[in-house]
């Protein structure tokens, strides 16, 4: 399976669903909270990358009977659990190789 | 509150039907949410809505694209390809060109000025704005045919070809 970089709001999103299944809102507060305010979402924004991650399989909705139509809740798939940890993978390897440039540089 | 609601909701108008009809009650619900956690302060409010709105209008944009050519552009952030790297003698075209342009340019001064006093023969400024308008408005027009007509041509259907045969296959037939 192929690596690639995800944008940042999706790596977001998944990090948020890799802890609890999450609603919407939910989601829009933690991205918040992990970015440290950084990244704030629309939910032009949210919704967009929410449909193309249940269009890949990434994540799923609940079914909760008693759920009300504006709020579903989302959980990562094992697919998108797989490809977030490869994702994760990656940008570990690239935050390795940094530090030892860096720590190359300044010696 | 109500207003920008509505505005919200004449927004969300902007995607398609069926991307509408599957997240339009939970963004709504969401913008309120959101909404009332928003900072009593001007500048918190401007932000928030140029955010949200600005959010609906890049997203519906990217809806429709997806609609019509696929999710082609995925979640995956675009990065350059080697394939699609410039090749080196782009550099040497790009100077001939700007050497081009500026010789041009030094030209049609020069014309300019040995035909100075002519000036009402040439168009003024407002005519050749609306010149660029329609042009621009025209170019637009066929661009938007182009792409009505390949939705309505039937290769969006050719996706639903899988399942017919699927449901055949699944009926026994």
């Amino acid at each position: 399976m192929e690596t690639f970089p995800l944008t940042e709001p999706v790596l977001l999103v998944l990090l948020s669903l890799l802890e609890q299944p999450r609603h919407g809102y939910a989601i829009l507060k933690d991205v918040e909270s992990m970015s440290r305010g950084r990244v704030l979402l629309s939910t032009g924004t949210l919704y967009g990358a929410l449909q193309r991650l249940l269009g890949e399989g990434w994540i799923e909705r609940i079914q909760e009977d008693d759920a009300p139509r504006d709020r579903r809740t989302y959980r990562l798939t094992m697919r998108g659990r797989r490809n977030l940890q490869m994702e994760i993978e990656r940008m570990r390897h690239l935050t390795k190789v940094a530090a030892l440039r860096i720590a190359g540089k300044e010696a | 509150m109500i207003v920008a609601l509505t505005v919200y909701c004449w927004l969300l108008c902007l995607y398609p039907v069926s991307y509408r009809e599957e997240f339009g009650e939970e963004m709504k619900s969401v913008f309120r949410d959101a909404r009332n956690e928003v900072p009593p302060t001007l500048i918190a409010k401007i932000s928030f809505y140029a955010r949200e709105f600005s959010g609906l209008l890049s997203g519906a944009l990217r809806a429709h694209f997806d609609r019509l050519f696929g999710p082609a552009l995925s979640f995956r952030r675009f990065y350059m390809q080697p394939q699609f790297r410039f090749p080196r003698s782009t550099v040497f075209l790009m100077l001939v060109i700007f050497a081009g342009t500026i010789l041009t340019i030094a030209e049609a001064s020069k014309i300019a000025g040995d035909t100075r006093g002519w000036s009402g023969v040439w168009p003024s400024l407002g005519s050749v704005l609306v010149f660029m308008l329609v042009t621009m408005c025209a170019a637009a027009a066929i661009v938007w045919g182009i792409l009505h007509t390949l939705r309505r041509s039937g290769v969006h259907r050719l996706e639903n070809v899988q399942s017919w045969i699927d449901s055949v296959k699944s009926n026994g037939i």
